[in-house]
Parts: structure tokens; C-alpha cells; sequence
């Protein structure tokens, strides 16, 4: 048992002492004594003060004793804990990522939870399952909308901290594909917080870092200028994409109806259906207007590349996903299937140092993004995953969320005493009623 | 019977410790009032023979004066030699002295029982008593004594004989005092011209043996009265203590620190009108201490008859006042 303000426990325990000393100086019956002459004696009540060795009226004095015990134990919040022996775990299973993921995470999850684990959800929102059990992981249907690792973190923490009453020890296991959409600049913040072990368990996903270069595929020739900025881009997530340098075939056609993005993005900026322009002209910068899937898997950037242009042809019709600076299309976009076809005609020279500024490999990585519209997701690296969550709680740190909760004080506990209180001092009023009657 | 008898034999062989112990043993008293007087306060008229002087003049030895001799007197009683000298026939006559009945009313109630370890308040009327009657029976007056305790009223009828005091020492040693009884009842078959002693504490029907009194003095008869006061009751002690009345239980109040000097003066308050009341009455009122030696006590009552001899301490005189 703890207390949460042993200040009051020390004011009871000075209080009762005070009640056992005015005890020992009770109202008392003097001695009787014959005196033939008591007659003159003022008539005045039977009573006089004097002090005693042994405290008076023993049943008044315990009630009274038990009253300020029960007002000041409730006052001082007292906390029973039963803990258990051994490790207590919150579940924090990610449900965000549509039913087509669901199905592992599902199954990872349902391995990984034991009963008496506490379990978190979060999709849209993120929410702690009062008395689960191993179906409550399926309880509802996933949802494609996330608020995001952050919030599920705080609901797990605070569940921990629940569940450090009961445990020794507690850990907070994730059950997630860990996309990187996931996983914000709060996440590693919330993340050390918490002092207790964070355990990563990945599913729906394979756990590397290979999943962009393996995805996006580029075809072109030695020395290209696109390749190489587009190498250069570095970690930018990328989905299933296709950059073609030269012209398209049947197999790009079909992969993209697959689901993949076709960037046709010739060497010389003409390909065949795409219509030239009356006559060349020269452009001085593009912009990537919006995102070229600005789904929550690639947010909605803009990248502008400043430099001398030259325009020959026009994209054919589709939506526009880059502009020249005098607002004409330079990159159109035509859903092929369950995927795309994207047609850029923004020709890079093959000399020079244009493909390597941080601009244009930043304008390609753009272009080179998933389909416009496509729900995918990508996931997290594991460095990533491992560094916004590591295994290890900051030591420093400890405890700030729990300290504040396990000084709270139980409510419930401190309702019963405050009414035993009441009671008591009903007793002890008809106790002190009783004794008066005795002494009158 | 037995087992009373036996805490009486032991009540009176402690007595007979303290009175050995004591500041004056009963033998002691004896001595003490060896050839005190205890005269009567007005001429009697009793026909026998005692000490006191007799309102009848008769033919006793003392001469007192001559008176011519008249048609029916005596003539025995002419003075023959003062006849032949002068020719007239002159009777002789004397003053008589007589005895007087003395009573003894002893108070035997609970609050003569005082206190309960000495029974101080007892022993100084018991020891007044016996002091009193042998003051009388030297005188060959004739001495009773009344007391009244909680069992009633023990008598014995006044008596010249010899023993008569050791008598009365007995009865009142075989007394326990105990129980609540009025002293004005014992004070109702009093013949007129009668000496009355009342040893009493005077704490129960005070005002009814001071009427009663008054009516004995008015025919004739002479009342003295002897407060015995403990010295615990003038002085109590300090402790706080819860003061019970021995005669009635129910009265029971605190004397503490605060009421102390209420009690102290309330109880002077109705001693000195008790004396004012009494001697009002024209009757003859003594205080006597339990600390006091009962034969100053007995001095004084006898002095008071007198109205001369009476010794008057610094404690008397205050409570007097």
C-alpha cells in the first residue's frame, strides 16, 4: 500500500494523539467523601477536570480515534496495489492500412497476444480495449485512414502505466507494417517518453531497406542523366514505377495495368502519339505543380527546376502534373488499367550538372512518384522504424508520464473511508450521548 | 448480634487507643473538671437538698435574714434568745439550696460520625457528656441522658445514685453513631425547671430544638447548648472531592479549588446566626471543637453558669464572631 499525500496521515496520527491526551484530562466524577456539612457547598454539576494516568471513557476515545484515522487515511489517497509477477505487455496493433494488410498483421497480432495483455487499436483514431481478448483484434473491420503512430503511442502509455500497477514490468509491443506514413516527427518524441522497452513487430511488409530500389525500375542507357539524379534522390519512398528513357513496349503497357506507374520519359523528348509543337522554344524552369500521387503515401510537394529549356513537343491530353513556367502542360498523366501512364517531356541535358542539383533530383523524384490516386502505402525502412522506436527507453526520462499516474490517488478507496468516517462519528455521537447520560 | 457486638468491641478498643493516644483520655477529663461548678443559672425549687440555690427559704444553718413572726408560722422556728433580748418574736430564715435534674441530649446521628476514620466529632460529645454529668452528680444533682441515633432514642432517666456517670459512659460508648433522627422529640417529655445539655452538631432540625429549647427556658428551665464542630469541617481538605451528606446520600456537590471559599463562608455564616439565634433565646450557646480538650469545653459551659469563670480562646471568640 502507498500513499499519495502522507502529509495528511501525519496530521491524523498528531490529531488522535491530541484526542487521547484531552482523554486524560477529562470532565470527571471527584472522589466521594463524607462531609456532614456538604449542605454549604455551592451547588454546582457534579463534574471537575483533573488529569489522569489512564485515559477516560475507552469506547468514546476509540471511536473518536477511528474517526480521524478513517478522514485522514482517505485524505491521504491511500493505493492497494496486488502486482503480479512477471511482464505485462500492451498490444498496439496498426489497422490503417486497408483490409489487403490485414490479413498478416491480423495473424502477427493474434501470435503475439497473450491474455492479461492490454491492447491498443488504432486506425483513424486510437483506443484502448477494455477487457480484451484475443478477438477483440478483429472486433471491427480496418479502416485505410491512420492518425498516425503518435496517438496510438500516448494510448499505449498510458495503458502501460495501468498496467505497471498490476506488473513488474511492462513493454509495449507494436504490431504494424510500419509505413512511413505512420511514423511523423512526434513519434520519436512520444517514443522517449516512455521509459519501458517499445518492441517493434513488423508485419504485411518485408523488413528492409531495399523496397524502393527493388520497386522502381528504370530503363535507360549508360550515363543518364535521369537515372542518375534519381539514384541521387536517395531514400525517397517510391512505389511500383517504372521509368522508361526510351520507348514504350507490351510488357510496360501490361505491367502498368497491373498497378505500376509508367514514366515515359524519352532521351530526346519525343515519342511516338506525342504531339510537336509548331516550333521550338526554350523555357527557363518547370514545376512539379502538385504531387504526382498526392495520396497520404506522398505528400503534397511542389519541386521547381530553374534552367534553360527546350520544348519541341506537348504531352499528350491527361492530367497535368507538371508545368512549364509559363503554365503550359510538361507532364501529363493517363490511368492504364489499375495503373498509370505518365508522359513527360522535359528533355534533360545529357551534359552539364542539371541532373545532380538538389532541384532536379528532387523535380525527379517527384515525377517518378506512384500513380495519382493509388491508395498504396510504403513501408518504413527498418533503420527508420528502429530509430523513431527504439527497443530501449531513455533512462533520464523515466517514468514522467508514470509518476504522475501512480500518485494518483484511488478514488474509490477513499469514497469508502470518507463514509466509514461518517458513520464512526454517528457512533460517536450516540456513544458520547450515552456516556453523558452515564455521568449526569 | 455477635458480629455487631464484636465491631463494636473493636470500635471501642480502637477508641481506647486514641484515647490513650489522644490529647486527653476520659480519666484525664475527670481530673481536669475535679471541683468545677456547675450551678444553675436562676434559683430552683426543688425540695431536696443540693448545691443550688432554692427559691424556697426554709430553716436551713446559713442565716440568711430574721421576719417578725406571723400568725401561722412555725413555732419552732422563733428565735427564742433574740426574743428574750428584745421582746419581739422574730423567725429565723434561710436560704435553701436544692439539686437540680440535669439532662443530657446527646446527638447520635450519621454526622456525628465525623470523621469516618476518628469519629472525632463523636468522641468530643461523648466526652463533653460524661464531663457534664460528673460536673452535675458532684453537685448530687441528678443526671439522665438522652441520645438519639438512627435507631431511635436511648434514655436514661435522671439519677443521684452512685455509678450513675460511669452509667452514662457506657451507654454512650456502646453507641455507634449512625442513621438521621430529629433531637426536638427527645426534648418533648421535659418537665419544666430542668437543666438541659444538647450535644449536638446542630446540622439537622436546628431551628425546631432552638423553639423547643426556648419553650424549656421559658418554664423555667435552663438549656445549654454545645456544638461540636470538627476541625475537617471548618478546614477541608483541598483536594477536589465530591462532599456527600452522611445523613442523606442524595446531597452530593463538588468542593473544589473554586468552591472552597463559598463553603468556607456560607458555614461561618450560619454558625454565627446559629449563636445569634440561641442566644437571642436568652440561652446559653458554646462551640466546641473536636480539637479543643473536652474538660475547657465542660469549663466553659459550667463558666457560662456562673458568668464569670468563663475561659474564652481565640477560637471561641472567633467563632463567636
Amino acid at each position: 500500500m502507498s500513499v499519495a499525500a502522507p502529509l495528511f496521515a501525519w496530521v491524523g496520527g498528531g490529531l488522535a494523539i491530541g484526542v487521547v491526551a484531552l482523554h486524560l484530562l477529562a470532565w470527571r466524577r471527584p472522589p466521594a467523601s463524607l462531609l456532614p456539612t456538604a449542605r454549604f457547598a455551592p451547588d454546582a454539576p457534579v463534574r471537575t477536570v483533573s488529569p489522569a494516568v489512564k485515559p477516560t471513557d475507552l469506547a468514546l476515545l476509540a471511536v473518536r480515534v477511528l474517526v480521524i484515522a478513517l478522514v485522514s487515511a482517505a485524505l491521504a489517497g491511500p493505493t492497494f496495489s496486488s502486482r503480479v509477477q512477471g511482464l505485462g505487455r500492451v498490444i498496439v496493433v496498426d489497422r490503417s492500412h486497408g483490409p489487403e494488410a490485414w490479413a498478416p498483421i491480423d495473424r502477427v497480432a493474434r501470435s503475439v497476444y497473450r491474455s492479461g495483455d492490454a491492447l491498443v487499436l488504432f486506425d483513424s483514431a486510437a483506443h484502448e480495449v477494455r477487457n480484451p481478448t484475443v478477438d477483440s483484434i478483429v472486433a471491427t473491420s480496418p479502416t485505410s485512414e491512420s492518425q498516425g503512430m503518435s496517438a496510438a503511442l500516448v494510448v499505449a502509455m498510458r495503458a502501460a502505466n495501468e498496467l505497471q500497477r498490476r506488473r513488474d514490468s511492462v513493454e509495449i509491443v507494436v504490431v504494424s507494417p510500419f509505413g512511413s506514413d505512420a511514423l511523423d516527427a512526434a513519434t520519436a518524441s512520444i517514443r522517449r517518453v516512455w521509459s519501458g522497452t517499445v518492441r517493434t513487430v513488423r508485419a504485411g511488409t518485408p523488413p528492409n531497406d531495399t523496397t524502393r530500389a527493388r520497386r522502381l525500375d528504370i530503363r535507360a542507357g549508360a550515363g543518364d542523366p535521369v537515372s542518375a539524379a534519381l539514384a541521387l534522390a536517395g531514400a525517397a519512398p517510391a512505389g511500383a514505377v517504372r521509368v522508361v528513357r526510351d520507348s514504350t513496349r507490351a510488357a510496360d503497357t501490361a505491367w502498368a495495368r497491373q498497378g505500376g506507374a509508367i514514366v515515359v520519359w524519352p532521351t530526346g523528348a519525343a515519342h511516338q502519339g506525342w504531339q510537336a509543337r509548331a516550333a521550338a522554344d526554350t523555357a527557363f524552369g518547370v514545376t512539379v505543380t502538385s504531387s504526382v500521387a498526392p495520396s497520404r503515401t506522398s505528400p503534397a510537394r511542389s519541386a521547381t527546376v530553374v534552367a534553360r529549356f527546350v520544348r519541341r513537343v506537348t504531352p499528350p491530353p491527361g492530367r497535368v502534373v507538371a508545368r512549364w513556367d509559363d503554365g503550359e502542360p510538361a507532364a501529363t498523366e493517363i490511368p492504364l488499367g489499375a495503373g498509370c501512364l505518365r508522359s513527360v517531356t522535359v528533355s534533360v541535358p545529357s551534359t552539364g550538372d542539371l541532373a545532380l542539383t538538389p532541384a532536379f533530383r528532387h523535380f525527379a523524384e517527384q515525377l517518378a512518384g506512384p500513380c495519382t490516386g493509388a491508395d498504396g502505402w510504403v513501408a518504413a525502412s527498418d533503420s527508420v522504424v528502429s530509430a523513431v522506436l527504439p527497443a530501449a527507453g531513455v533512462r533520464d526520462a523515466a517514468g514522467t508520464i508514470s509518476a504522475a499516474d501512480t500518485t494518483r490517488s484511488d478514488s474509490t478507496i477513499a469514497a469508502w473511508l470518507l463514509g466509514a468516517a461518517m458513520a464512526a462519528a454517528v457512533v460517536e455521537l450516540l456513544v458520547r450521548r450515552g456516556a453523558a447520560n452515564a455521568t449526569a | 448480634m455477635r458480629e455487631r457486638r464484636t465491631a463494636r468491641e473493636e470500635e471501642r478498643q480502637q477508641r481506647g487507643d486514641d484515647e490513650t493516644s489522644g490529647p486527653e483520655s476520659r480519666g484525664s477529663l475527670l481530673d481536669a473538671i475535679r471541683g468545677v461548678k456547675w450551678p444553675a443559672l436562676r434559683p430552683v425549687a426543688g425540695a431536696l437538698p443540693g448545691a443550688h440555690h432554692s427559691r424556697l427559704r426554709g430553716a436551713a444553718p446559713e442565716l440568711s435574714e430574721y421576719r417578725v413572726y406571723r400568725q401561722g408560722d412555725d413555732p419552732k422556728r422563733i428565735d427564742w434568745r433574740l426574743l428574750a433580748r428584745s421582746d419581739r418574736a422574730y423567725i429565723r430564715l434561710a436560704e435553701d439550696r436544692s439539686t437540680v435534674s440535669t439532662l443530657l441530649i446527646v446527638d447520635a446521628t450519621a454526622s456525628m460520625a465525623f470523621p469516618q476514620r476518628s469519629l472525632g466529632k463523636w468522641r468530643a460529645a461523648s466526652d463533653v457528656a460524661v464531663g457534664l454529668a460528673a460536673v452535675a452528680h458532684t453537685s448530687r444533682d441528678p443526671v439522665g441522658l438522652v441520645i438519639v441515633s438512627g435507631d431511635g432514642m436511648r434514655q436514661l432517666p435522671p439519677r443521684t445514685r452512685r455509678g450513675i456517670v460511669g452509667e452514662i459512659a457506657r451507654a454512650l460508648d456502646d453507641v455507634a453513631p449512625h442513621g438521621s433522627l430529629p433531637l426536638a422529640p427527645a426534648m418533648r417529655g421535659i418537665r419544666s425547671r430542668i437543666r438541659v445539655a444538647i450535644v449536638s452538631d446542630f446540622l439537622g432540625d436546628a431551628d425546631d430544638v432552638r423553639r423547643r429549647a426556648g419553650e424549656v427556658s421559658a418554664a423555667g428551665g435552663e438549656v445549654h447548648a454545645i456544638h461540636i464542630v470538627a476541625d475537617e469541617e471548618l478546614d477541608p481538605p483541598a483536594r477536589s472531592v465530591l462532599a456527600v451528606d452522611p445523613e442523606d446520600a442524595s446531597l452530593a456537590r463538588p468542593l473544589v479549588a473554586e468552591s472552597r471559599a463559598a463553603y468556607l463562608e456560607r458555614f461561618a455564616a450560619w454558625r454565627t446566626e446559629l449563636a445569634a439565634s440561641w442566644r437571642a433565646e436568652g440561652l446559653s450557646y458554646t462551640v466546641a471543637r473536636v480539637s479543643e480538650p473536652a474538660s475547657r469545653v465542660v469549663r466553659h459551659v459550667a463558666g457560662a453558669a456562673l458568668g464569670t469563670g468563663r475561659v474564652v480562646t481565640p477560637d471561641v471568640r472567633r467563632e463567636i464572631r
